[in-house]
């Protein structure tokens, strides 16, 4: 029976997301040419 | 070479000899380490871990951090009257300009650490004539290690806003190796265990200390041309 | 002048790339997600693993890249090479986070404390904190020429650091061992979840490449646009 860990997960695939949405969004938006 | 080395030698005697006379920054170095070690004691709690235990590392923190403080005066004394153009144009080689005030910097350095080890030993009763030898040696080679490398930072971080804290910023990184080997080796030092059980921290800190050295004297040049 | 124009046209293609990168990376997440299986022993925190360890993989090539440029510039003193180091600096610093964040996540539910200095992590820690440094120097340096110089001193060193800061934690901890709560030996993995691992390893490295193409076509386009008023200040006199 394998430990109930799925919150864990969450949290994890949840952080690398808002680092990669946010780091992305804010590269994307900065450097569009005026 | 022998004029590299003649040099090296003319310009980290003009730095100690300038130093020697207002004697203001080592009297200052010597003070911040002394307050260091003194605060220490009362960072800690005597009756939970043994001295001997917290020695090593109360050693270390003093050392590299006022080490590393006391390396902003090699460059920043040049800045005060741009003398450091005077030094670019000189027949002085860059590589020799690097070697003295690496050498002037190890110097002010160990002269701070000398007078502050009785200290040290005084303050948290270690008993150091027995392992004197040993220990020269792993202080000599760590303060080599961070100097070397201190010295290369701090000729950028003089020309950068916020110099001190960018020199600390950038230096921290590079004491890991010469701390955790200094550290470790001290702590089997004071313990007497044999030879054998640091050996492997004293190859380390020898391959770093002579990488480090090789490529701060290649690199130097690169930061002070115009 | 001609840069200018140029460097805009790069900036806007590379926007399309980011666009389909960030779309196979929600594509790995649904795979990783809900069509790979559950670890045995680990739980559903194993699943960590296909995000942890491919944005390592990314991070380390990012800092070989910056390693590798800012030896380069030493040689060749090509303006692009400094503007690609800087870029990669960036983007790495980004995955590195990613790498602290998600593995003491991870670490918490396989070592029972969230931060155990193992050997690995305490590698990724200082890499970052030498990228910060990085990045931290080139905002404090305002001439172009020297912040390049400077730069790539700082590269070359802090790539010569990573092996010594390794060895020295490798030395660290096997003369002070730390307990583990629970024995993970390395799982051989099934066919899915191998799969899994390949696919996120590519597409995390189509989404490092995607971020680098961007951040360096600005890094030009600035230049570029720098260069001209430089140009156009000198002409007016």
């Amino acid at each position: 029976m394998p430990p109930a860990n799925g919150g864990y997960m969450v949290a994890a695939y949840v952080a690398a997301a808002v680092i990669y949405l946010s780091y992305s969004a804010w590269l994307f938006w900065r450097s569009r040419s005026r | 070479m022998a004029s590299l080395l003649a040099q090296a030698w003319a310009i980290a005697a003009k730095d100690l000899l300038l130093e020697f006379r207002s004697r203001t920054a080592f009297l200052s170095a010597l003070v911040f380490t002394a307050l260091v070690l003194a605060i220490f004691n009362f960072a800690r709690d005597p009756t939970a871990v043994a001295t001997i235990d917290l020695a090593p590392s109360i050693l270390w923190i003093t050392f590299s951090f006022a080490g590393v403080l006391a390396l902003n005066r090699a460059f920043s004394l040049e800045k005060e009257n741009r003398t450091i153009d005077g030094l670019l144009l000189s027949p002085a080689r860059r590589t020799a300009l690097f070697l003295g005030k690496t050498a002037a910097n190890l110097v002010f350095v160990g002269a701070v650490e000398a007078i502050a080890l009785p200290l040290f030993a005084l303050f948290f009763n270690v008993p150091l004539l027995g392992v004197l030898a040993p220990l020269v040696l792993v202080i000599a080679l760590a303060t080599i290690g961070f100097v070397t490398v201190g010295t290369l930072m701090s000729s950028m971080a003089v020309n950068t806003r916020f110099g001190e804290m960018m020199l600390l910023v950038l230096v921290l990184p590079f004491l890991v190796t010469p701390v955790s080997a200094a550290a470790s080796m001290s702590a089997k030092i004071f313990a007497a265990r044999p030879f054998a059980e640091w050996a492997p921290w004293l190859k380390l800190l020898t391959a770093y200390d002579i990488t480090f050295f090789v490529i701060c004297t290649l690199v130097f040049e690169t930061t002070v041309e115009e | 002048m001609t840069a200018i124009p140029a460097a805009e046209r790069a900036l806007r293609r590379s926007g399309v790339w980011m666009a389909v990168a960030l779309l196979l990376v929600a594509l790995v997440y649904v795979r990783a997600l809900a069509f790979t299986p559950e670890e045995a022993t680990q739980g559903l925190a194993q699943k960590i693993f296909y995000i942890h360890a491919p944005s390592a993989w990314v991070a380390f090539l990012a800092c070989g890249i910056v390693g590798v440029c800012s030896l380069l510039y030493l040689f060749l003193k090509d303006a692009r090479l400094d503007l690609l180091a800087a870029s990669s600096a960036e983007v790495g610093t980004v995955f590195l986070t990613t790498v602290l964040v998600t593995g003491p996540i991870w670490g918490r539910t396989i070592w029972g404390a969230w931060w155990t200095w193992d050997a690995r992590l305490t590698l990724t820690l200082f890499l970052w904190f030498i990228c910060l440094g990085y990045l931290v120097l080139r905002t404090a340096v305002d001439e172009p020429g020297r912040r390049a110089r400077y730069s790539a001193v700082l590269g070359i060193l802090g790539a010569l650091l990573v092996p010594f800061i390794h060895v020295s934690v490798l030395l660290f901890r096997t003369l002070h061992p730390k307990p583990v709560v629970l024995q993970t030996s390395r799982p051989q993995l099934p066919g899915s979840m191998l799969l899994t691992l390949i696919l996120s390893f590519t597409v995390f490295t189509i989404f490092f490449v995607a971020l680098l193409v961007r951040r360096y076509a600005w890094a030009r386009l600035q230049d570029a646009r720098a260069q001209g008023e430089a140009d156009q200040s000198d002409a007016s006199r």
